[in-house]
Order: C-alpha cells, then structure tokens, then sequence
C-alpha cells in the first residue's frame, strides 16, 4: 500500500483487511492518485486513476442533467472481478474511490467497510491548511538536464 | 493542481492537449507513444468513437526521470475538440497544470481555432483559473501541408497568440515539434511548480 498522506494509511489498511479487496485506489476528483494497494505498476495506477475520475464526472454532469443530486456510488459485476466506484467529501476536498474485488468478496461488503472508511478519514484528516514546502533550490537545474536526458536534446 | 509527494518523493503533473477538432491532438500522443522508450510511458488509453474520433479524452503517462531526487510524471490528456462535446471537455480539464493549445494551421480552420481559444477560456474561468496564470503554449499543426493552404507560425502568432506565449509550428504526423511542444509545457509547469510548491 503506497498513500501520499501518512495518516491515509491506518484507515485504508482497516477497510483492506475487513473488505478482502484487490485493489483500491483514492483519487481527487481530477484524477490524481492519493493512495493505492495492489497496483504493480505506477503507469497502470495513473490509468486506472483517470478512468475512474472520467466516469465519476460524466455520471455526476448526467445527475446534474436530471437536477438530481449526484450518484453516490456505481457498481459493475464481471465474470471474475466486481468493480466499486463512490465519491465521497473529506476535510482535503472531493475524494473518489475504486475498489477491485474477487469472489472472495462481495458488493455487499465492499459497500459496507466502504462507508466506514469514508468515516474514518474524515475523523484522521488533518483540519489545518497544508503547508508550503518548497522543492530544492536545485531543482530547476536538474530539471533541464532532466530534460535534455528524456527528449534528446 | 501538481501533486507532490514529499514522502516517497513523487511529483504528478497533468497536461491537457486542447485545440479544435480534428487538429491533431490525438496525434501528438501518438507520436509521444511511439518514440518514448516503454519504461518510460504507459499504457495509452483512448476513449473513441468508432470512426477514431475523440469521445471522451486520450490519456498517456508519461516518467519525466527523477528531478532533484523526486521521480517526475506527467498525465497527459486530450479533450474531444468537437463543439458540442464541450460537458466533457470542461471535466478534462479540471485540476489541468498545463495547457498545450494544438491550433489546425489550415487557412480555412481559422475560425475554429479562435472559437476553440475562447472556449478555453471560458472553460478554465467556469472553473475559476485565469488563463492568464496557466502555463500554456500553442503548437501550429499541419505546417507540412503546401503553403497556399496554410497560414504560417508568424502569420498565427499575430492572429492568435495575443499574450506572446511561447509557440512551436509543428507536423505530427512525421514528428516534427511534438517534442519541442512537450518540453517548452514540462519546462514551464515545472518552473512554476520549483517557484512554489505545496503538499497537496
């Protein structure tokens, strides 16, 4: 499990343990990652991630259509995997998860511990504004060499 | 809005392609696709219709290396260019920390690349972001069609580019300026982000 905020962790390892889940991810609502479990590979995260945020946006723009508040949360059963995607408000903004379960779960139970990791990062988010941390003061040198190294030139 | 990850010392940057319809913005991720080494790049995911055109967006991540020990991604996009498409455009373009407007260099597209520019801004002030603060640079796509049928970078510099930003002429089909156009957006977003970061 990888998370960009420490105190993401304790509340996503709760619902992984109790939901037997796959894979999950946590994405802002423009599709940065936040936090993920069983991913291999960065790129497929990064993938997985802009889909997810896609159809959260198209199918709140489709509630906004029907003046109807937005879907709180979408499923989809497979042949092996079901797939469990919600949006959900945090202290940090609007926050989307995905969640990739097997037979060994269920809807049901993803659905469950979901809600109660919806509650639990509410009540570990810290309240005051992140602070400003400004990257090294030779980061702008080693972002040309960087590149020259990627483009070729 | 860049994510930096100050923990495990990652920076995450979207890109979003914009530019009228069938101007070649598709193209340019093509092309980004099949020149960047496969460690370097992921998967590249379109959603299309089936006449190829852009439905919802084209997405490829891209591995910039490391930078000052933080490893450097960025997210590109593209937005379907089509007018009506523009629900979906203004939903890739949430949270954008740069913009690579692709103009059609076509004498006669000239009107679509002006209405694609003010839907831009329109799209970007909805949202609350003043173009005037985004990195943004413009690419003149098609600048191997003969010269009779296309208007030159000067030419489109003087009609479109009304802040002076930086722009490349461009023909992504064999290549030419995509790299260019790629580096002058990851130059600029990433000397905005050096200037002040913040933990998101």
């Amino acid at each position: 499990m990888r998370a960009v905020e420490p105190w993401v962790e304790g509340p996503l390892a709760t619902f992984l343990d109790e939901s037997a889940a796959r894979l999950t991810l946590l994405m802002t609502s423009a599709g940065q990652v936040l936090a993920q479990h069983g991913f291999t590979r960065a790129f497929d995260v990064m993938s997985a991630a802009a889909l997810g945020a896609g159809i959260m946006a198209s199918t709140d723009e489709l509630a906004r259509l029907m003046d109807a508040p937005p879907f709180r949360a979408m499923a989809h059963q497979g042949v092996q995997h079901g797939l469990f995607l919600s949006g959900f408000d945090t202290p940090q903004g609007r926050w989307i998860g995905l969640v990739v379960f097997g037979p060994e779960s269920s809807l049901g139970l993803v659905q469950l511990f979901f809600e109660r990791l919806v509650v639990d990062l509410a009540m570990k988010a810290p309240t005051e504004a992140p602070s400003n941390r400004v990257l090294g003061s030779d980061f702008e040198d080693e972002l040309n060499a960087s590149l020259r190294t990627l483009f070729g030139q | 809005m860049s994510l930096v990850n100050f923990t495990s010392r990652e920076i995450t940057c979207k890109i979003v392609y914009y530019g009228p319809g069938r101007s070649g913005k598709t193209s340019n991720l093509q092309y980004i696709y099949g020149r960047v080494p496969e460690a370097r790049r992921g998967r590249m995911v379109s959603l299309a219709t089936k006449g190829d055109r852009t439905l919802f967006f084209d997405f490829l991540p891209l591995e910039l290396g490391t930078i000052s020990g933080f490893a450097t991604r960025f997210q590109l996009y593209t937005v379907p260019g089509q007018v009506y498409y523009n629900a979906t455009r203004k939903l890739v373009l949430q949270g954008a920390d740069g913009i690579v407007f692709v103009a059609d260099s076509q004498a006669r597209r000239f009107d679509d690349n002006l209405e694609s520019l003010q839907n831009l801004q329109e799209n970007l002030l909805a949202q609350g972001v003043d173009i005037r603060e985004l990195p943004i640079v413009y690419q003149y796509n098609k600048q191997d069609l003969p010269a009779d049928l296309i208007l030159g970078p000067d030419e489109l510099d003087d009609a479109l580019n009304f802040r002076a930003v930086t722009s490349f002429g461009a023909d992504c089909l064999s290549g030419n300026g995509v790299f260019e156009t790629l580096r002058g957006i990851s130059e600029l977003v990433l000397k905005r982000l050096a200037a002040g970061s913040r933990v998101a």
